[in-house]
């Protein structure tokens, strides 16, 4: 100003341009609040509203789409035929029902990220560490919970008794063929959380899934399915587990007292959240018969602001969320 | 009594060591700080990158979930800050994993606490600077509720819920990874004895190198080896 006597501009940011430029502060700052408030407007232990729409895709077996906030994920299920002469080291008799899907690999988990769903993963990428761990963390949370039963995935045969067999011996049931689920899911947008609400996406589509009967046909040896829409099956999912994921944002850093540190364990996070915090647990939260609620699965990592209490709070929260879905669920 | 570990196996790196538990052996080497490439250069901090190569075949899923695994719980034990622009490199080779019988989910938990000792070993043969001590352990809940800490094959065969954890010398949580059938007061329980479990495990020695307290089947591993680790670094004051 030349003549000195206009009063400079403030050197006051404007929210976004805080946020941009300190996430940390920026999102301490909210937290610090005597009302806690996230900047996403939320409460500590808010979770995101799922909404669901299922049998979406009309060329898949089951479908769905799941969105949770600004997260959209959609799921297709597509059943393919393995027949049980094709495997080459079938498991032995004493293979449980609960091992056996896992055995065969009858389901195949695989989420893609690289669909231009947010600006930390590149279109047309080979799937990047983070889409990699999440098939893996999906796929094993489908074994360890065995949300499928082997017997909705095999296809039966009622073997004649021929003249060489004894007369008393009842016809032999062989299982011919099995089905294989590949369970695809596409991350259209992606702001935060992608575990939950993949995972969301999973069972609904497994839900809405329809495979058709099938039946070994012995003059041409090989398995017909019926084109009838009428004749379909679902598959029995009785006990869902439910994912809740919680990221915790500490103050605490090498340079400073262990003491000064304060942290905040915030429920579902958002894409801005994630970049902020690096702890993070998992908690998979299945019936809660008796009041005692069982937990199928907990992952925590990334650091070491959560203790036994704070762990013992998320799961609780976890069994609330599991409440919460069921309804949303069932209902959808 | 505890682990068998073998320090500095690997000539090339600068720091490794093979570490042998119940269930799994892995060799580990650590290299750091070194050159880091453009897209992974973080401005405030090094990067930390972990590589964990399967007893056969090639990697897939499930290490890089491994490896995303450990790296979160390595970058809350070293000291970043102090090398910044600079890449942290721990390969981790398995050399015997858990039995194939076994289910998936079992195996990866049975493997993680042993990953953890060995990149921290590794890390600490490489005199790469540190914030605190780690510990994990391998629990495994058997038969009727009974909990067992580095559990056989055949006792994992029917258990019921298997848990990895790691804790520091603070006594903080820096990683629990369970899975299986189980509810809260039994994680708790879990949660307890395995602090106790790792705090044995670094726990103090008296004059003779005997234990002071905890009298857990393992005993000070841990410690026993930060000690023999010291005084092998100070023989040659000793030998003049």
């Amino acid at each position: 100003m030349a003549n000195g006597t206009a009063k400079p501009p403030g050197l006051a940011f404007s929210r976004e341009t805080f946020a941009k430029l300190t996430p940390g502060p920026f999102l301490q700052a909210h937290l610090q609040q005597p009302e806690p408030i996230r900047p996403n407007g939320r409460s500590l232990d808010a979770f995101r509203t799922p909404t669901i729409h299922t049998g979406s895709l009309s060329h898949s077996n089951g479908s769905a789409v799941v969105r949770l906030g600004d997260t959209a994920i959609v799921c297709g299920v597509r059943a393919e035929i393995l027949l049980a002469s094709d495997i080459p080291h079938p498991p032995g008799e004493d293979t449980s029902e609960d091992d056996l899907v896992e055995r065969l690999g009858l389901l195949v988990p695989n989420v893609e990220l690289s669909t231009g769903c947010s600006p930390g993963h590149l279109p047309g990428n080979p799937p990047s560490t983070v889409a990699q761990a999440l098939s893996y963390r999906i796929l094993s949370l489908l074994h360890t919970s065995n949300l499928i039963n082997a017997d909705d995935l095999r296809i039966l045969y009622t073997e004649p008794a021929s003249e060489d067999d004894l007369p008393d011996e009842g016809s032999k049931v062989v299982t011919k063929a099995f089905w294989a689920l590949y369970i695809d899911v596409l991350c259209i947008a992606l702001d935060g959380n992608p575990f939950d609400a993949a995972w969301a996406a999973v069972i609904s589509a497994l839900k809405s899934t329809q495979l058709p009967k099938a039946w070994w046909d012995p003059d041409r040896e090989m398995i017909l399915c019926s084109p009838l829409a009428t004749e379909t099956h679902g598959l029995r999912l009785d006990d869902i587990p439910v994912a809740s994921t919680f990221a915790v944002f500490s103050t605490g850093s090498a340079l400073k007292q262990r003491s000064e540190a304060e942290s905040w364990v915030l429920a579902d996070p958002d894409g801005f959240e994630e970049d902020v915090c690096s702890e993070t647990v998992t908690a998979v939260a299945r019936s809660d018969d008796g009041g005692v609620g069982s937990i199928t699965r907990l992952e925590k990592s990334g650091g070491g602001a959560i203790g036994k209490a704070a762990m013992g709070r998320c799961v609780h929260m976890a069994q609330q969320r599991w409440r919460e879905w069921q309804g949303v669920l069932h209902g959808g | 009594m505890g682990p068998d570990i073998s320090h500095h196996p690997l000539q090339g790196a600068d720091g490794s060591v093979t570490f042998s538990s119940n269930l799994c052996s892995i060799l580990a080497a650590a290299n750091g700080p070194v050159e880091v490439q453009r897209r992974d250069e973080l401005p405030e901090e090094a990067a930390v990158e972990v590589n964990i190569r399967p007893p056969s075949g090639v990697s897939g899923p499930r290490e890089r979930w491994l490896e995303s695994v450990v790296a979160a719980v390595l970058r809350s034990v070293l000291h970043l800050h102090m090398h910044p622009r600079t890449l942290v490199q721990i390969t981790l080779q398995i050399t015997k994993a858990p039995s194939s019988t076994l289910k998936g989910a079992i195996r990866d938990v049975a493997l993680l606490p042993s990953l953890i000792n060995a990149s921290f070993l590794a890390l600490l043969d490489g005199g790469l600077p540190l914030r605190s001590t780690v510990a994990a352990v391998f629990l495994a809940v058997v038969g009727m509720g009974e909990v067992r800490e580095d559990p056989s094959e055949k006792e994992l065969a029917g258990c019921k819920s298997v848990h990895g954890l790691a804790y520091n010398n603070h006594g903080d949580l820096l990683l629990s990874e369970s899975s299986g059938s189980f509810d809260l007061a039994e994680w708790e329980n879990i949660a307890d004895q395995a602090e106790e479990t790792c705090r044995a495990a670094m726990a103090p020695l008296d004059e003779d190198g005997v234990v002071m307290k905890g009298t857990m089947s393992s005993g000070p591993w841990l410690r026993q080896e930060l000690t023999d680790k010291a005084q092998a670094a100070v023989a040659w004051r000793e030998a003049t």
